[in-house]
């Protein structure tokens, strides 16, 4: 297992700055999420760690050592591709003892080790098939088999899941993780998907035009985001635009064309003044919707269903309240509500008003 | 690749250009320009325009480019479509085979043609035979108009080339733009005129300039039907006095300009504008099923144009096989004679073993120099790297002849390249003239594997351990082998059938390949023709063979291998 320490790294690609003196380090054995709209730099990252870009500036170690300006057939990482590149002129086994041979491990060793890595993708029967005949989960988990056998210091995925259909995606992604696991290694994942990043990582690293606009744990990152982009690329929120109007302790009060709401800001450490702008988000599920009943407590907004869609589990409204509309999300729904002109009172907890500078 | 290694390749590469293309053409330009001590001149230029031999061969050989290229159009054209629309009976079969007369020796054509349509030939025999025409007085069909014969010639050579261009621009047609034009009522000619005809027109350019200049600077079927009313041909004959005379270099140097002018000139009125598809074919294109009758004169087009166009080389196996063929339709005996006359002649066994030793020392540096520059082209971000492309192309651009003459220029003795005078051995510029000729297709058949795969294939390797030259080796060229194979297939054939070169730098009997002892058998009185043809069958056999062989290697189709 071995740390991995990124330092002030910036890379270019013509006029375009792809890395901005991006700092992080991922912990020994930590199944690290890189997540961030296309064009934000995670793969750049990624591919820098691997060793096919070289930064401008800035340095990148395994552990203790310099690899910056290492080739990447020297680093000894195991990166599994979104295509997986597979070989297509070699059969799986092939694919599998590639790294071996490179490695020039003695033949039977070759054997026994690929064998153990099928195996341990459940692939076993699909040595001798060529790529080509494989379905794009059984590919994948080639792909991944074919990172691990040469028991590299660190695993890296871009994107991994990105080709298959989403059931397959579902049943892969808590699989990659078990493999990580079991195998003790520190990994870095690529993705777009909120969903995989929040649902296997350790801890992640939202990217946006080349800067980390935040690094935390799954609930850190979803429940206190830092910035609005933060917010609004995890989850769903809604934004209420206002100024501050003051502080109890820790709490702030904002005063809103909604009304006065009390809520506490993304990053702890951060006070804004008395009459600074800023910008409240709220989850959607995070909001109390009555049913005619009055709802005690602070933070509390009155305004019409404009549209509602129900799905089972959850309702989705749309609820109108002083010309803005906002996103309501009722899990356990116990009424049918439709869209009509009563007025109702809607209500959220101020743990769950995250107040976010402009 | 990392950057030094790709600019070592750069380096050489642009080094072995400058030399071997740029620095002979510009030989040539010298001595059109230059007298014997040094002093600049006119007078070499304005005098081939005062001379009316110059003059008429200059107009000859424009007629022989265009009316070459337009009648290829006329036949490839609706081949093309019928391939890209409609399925019919044999289709697979008959448009691999339409490609054949593309690596058929036009040149050894030519002796069949004139068996078939010489004075006393087969045509005027069956003609004869039917009462059309008396005996005494037969129809001349390469008297006069020889010109048409040469034109005819390379019209059936040349077809190919526009078909592959056209056939691979029209499945690159949205079907969905032809569908909008009928949707608003623009139906038939018009369609084509107003739609296909202009979205096609990038790639009929591409294939029309290689055959024009192709055409326009054609030696070898001139030279065959004994028509020396031409710039090419005059040009070879004035090299017999290259010391003295400075002509040859002026007409080269005319050629050349001419055939600049008149691309840039063509570029401009046809090639301008590149529409680029806005989207991939929305709508499923591909062939479609048509009634059987359509179906069947299809076949019959693609069946006809395949006949005509290997009438001539049935003619040479003919002459090959026959003991007299005169005034008749079909020889009036067999004999397989010649054939042991045509191994057993000194000229013979030489020129095959030479021609298999230039052209593949000439593959094999083909495919090193395509690698190499196809790599750099598509794997690397290298400042230049287009220029290198395109400079890897130019020799499609550039006439056989001109290049030809330039190295027999720069190779005389007291020149820079003195030492490589074939005079003395030819098989070091004979094997670097063939390599640049034929460099362009090896270098596109291996662009189009690196591009056809990914690279994130070899990033893989390298992720797990293996440095970049083992990766070549071990990934991506095991991966591109096809390509290569068919490149370097394409690039050995027309070596093995090279004209303008061999006729020119190959000047001692012991170093002809075999186009130049074809000619030189030619020559021969008596039997000549027949021991020619028997060798030209022995080429066009020994090409077959080599083409079927390397297919079944493949385990393609043997269209495929033309696909370039």
């Amino acid at each position: 297992m071995i740390s991995i320490d990124i330092k002030q790294v910036t890379k270019k690609f013509g006029s375009v700055t792809a890395l901005d003196d991006v700092t992080l380090r991922v912990e020994p054995g930590e199944l690290f999420f890189l997540l961030g709209p296309s064009g934000c730099g995670k793969t750049t990252l990624l591919r820098s760690i691997a060793g096919f870009y070289v930064p401008e500036a800035g340095s990148i170690h395994f552990d203790q050592d310099d690899v910056t300006r290492l080739p990447p057939h020297k680093r000894n990482t195991g990166m599994m591709f979104q295509s997986y590149a597979l070989w297509p002129h070699m059969t799986v086994e092939k694919n599998l003892a590639f790294g071996l041979e490179e490695r020039k491990v003695p033949k039977a060793e070759i054997r026994e080790r690929v064998a153990e890595a099928l195996a341990s993708v459940k692939m076993e029967d699909y040595g001798d098939r060529r790529t080509a005949q494989l379905s794009g989960g059984q590919q994948q988990r080639v792909a991944l088999a074919r990172a691990l056998v040469v028991r590299p210091r660190c695993l890296l995925l871009d994107e991994p899941l990105s080709n298959l259909d989403a059931k397959l995606r579902l049943e892969m992604r808590l699989e990659i993780r078990r493999v990580c696991k079991s195998f003790g290694l520190t990994a870095i994942y690529v993705t777009h998907d909120q969903k995989e990043a929040l649902s296997i990582s350790d801890r992640m690293a939202i990217l946006e035009r080349g800067r980390i606009a935040q690094i935390g744990t799954p609930g850190e990152v979803y429940r206190r985001p830092r910035s609005k982009v933060v917010a609004d690329f995890i989850g769903e929120t809604n934004f209420i635009e206002g100024v501050v109007a003051g502080r109890e302790q820790d709490c702030l009060v904002v005063k809103t064309e909604l009304g006065m709401f009390h809520g506490y800001p993304g990053d702890a450490d951060w006070r804004p003044a008395t009459d600074e702008p800023v910008t409240l988000s709220v989850r959607p599920e995070c909001w109390r919707l009555s049913h005619g009943e009055h709802l005690e407590g602070p933070n509390g907004i009155k305004g019409q269903v404009g549209e509602a869609v129900y799905l089972g589990e959850v309702a989705q409204y749309r609820f109108a309240c002083q010309g803005q509309q906002l996103k309501i999300f009722e899990l356990n729904p116990q009424e049918d509500i439709q869209a009509s002109d009563v007025i109702r009172e809607a209500r959220v907890e101020p743990r769950d008003v995250v107040v976010l500078p402009r | 690749m990392s950057r030094t290694p790709a600019i070592l390749v750069f380096f050489f590469t642009s080094l072995f250009f400058f030399f071997f293309f740029l620095w002979p053409i510009g030989e040539t330009i010298r001595g059109a320009f230059f007298t014997a001590d040094g002093q600049f001149t006119f007078l070499y230029i304005l005098e081939v325009f005062r001379n009316p031999i110059y003059l008429e061969g200059l107009w000859n050989s424009l007629l022989m480019g265009v009316f070459s290229t337009a009648l290829a159009i006329l036949i490839a054209m609706p081949l093309a479509f019928m391939a890209d629309r409609y399925y019919f009976p044999g289709k697979s079969l008959l448009t691999a085979g339409i490609l054949i007369p593309l690596i058929l020796p036009p040149f050894v054509g030519a002796i069949g043609v004139k068996q078939i349509l010489g004075q006393q030939g087969a045509l005027n025999a069956l003609l004869e035979g039917m009462g059309l025409v008396c005996a005494s007085s037969p129809i001349d069909w390469l008297g006069e108009s020889r010109l048409v014969g040469v034109i005819i010639m390379n019209a059936l050579h040349l077809y190919p080339i526009i078909y592959l261009n056209l056939v691979a621009a029209l499945a690159n047609v949205d079907p969905a733009m032809e569908e909008a034009a009928e949707n608003l009522g623009c139906t038939g000619f018009r369609k084509f005129r107003k739609i296909t005809l202009p979205l096609i027109m990038p790639g009929l350019f591409a294939g029309g300039t290689i055959v024009f200049i192709w055409a326009f600077t054609e030696l070898g079927v001139p030279l065959m039907f004994d028509y020396g009313r031409v710039t090419s041909v005059q040009i070879f004959y004035g090299i017999m006095d290259i010391g003295g005379n400075p002509f040859p270099f002026a007409l080269v140097a005319v050629l050349l300009v001419s055939t600049v002018i008149m691309y840039a000139t063509s570029k401009l009125l046809f090639g301008r504008n590149q529409h680029a598809m806005m989207a991939k074919a929305t709508s499923q294109g591909g062939p479609r099923r048509i009634p059987l009758l359509p179906a069947l004169c299809c076949t019959g087009a693609f069946a006809g144009v395949m006949l005509l166009a290997t009438l001539p080389h049935m003619g040479v196996i003919l002459v090959a096989f026959s003991n007299d063929w005169y005034q008749t339709v079909l020889p009036a005996d067999f004999t397989i004679e010649h054939f042991n006359d045509a191994l057993g002649h000194n000229l013979t066994l030489p020129s095959i073993r030479n021609s298999l030793k230039y052209a593949s020392l000439a593959t094999l540096l083909d495919i090193v120099l395509g690698i190499a520059i196809a790599y750099v082209v598509v794997r690397t971000r290298l400042f230049g790297r287009q220029i290198l492309d395109a400079m890897a192309m130019l020799p499609l651009a550039v006439p056989g002849l001109v290049l030809a003459f330039g190295y027999l220029a720069m190779t005389q003795e007291g020149k820079l390249f003195g030492f490589m005078n074939p005079a003395v051995d030819p098989t070091l510029i004979l094997v670097i003239a063939y390599a640049v000729r034929r460099l362009p297709y090896v270098v596109r058949a291996a662009a189009a594997g690196f591009q056809q795969t990914s690279v994130t294939l070899e990033e893989a390797a390298q992720n797990l351990g293996c440095p970049p030259f083992r990766t070549l080796r071990k990934i991506t060229l095991p991966l591109i082998v096809a390509n290569l194979i068919a490149g370097g297939l394409l690039a050995f054939s027309f070596a093995m059938l090279e004209v303008s070169d061999s006729l020119i730098l190959a000047q001692r009997q012991a170093d002809f390949p075999i186009t130049k002892a074809i000619y030189e058998l030619y020559q021969l009185l008596g039997d000549g023709r027949f021991i020619a043809s028997a060798l030209g069958v022995w080429a066009m056999v020994f090409l077959g063979v080599t083409i079927i062989g390397a297919s079944l290697i493949l385990g393609k189709k043997l269209g495929a291998i033309f696909r370039v």
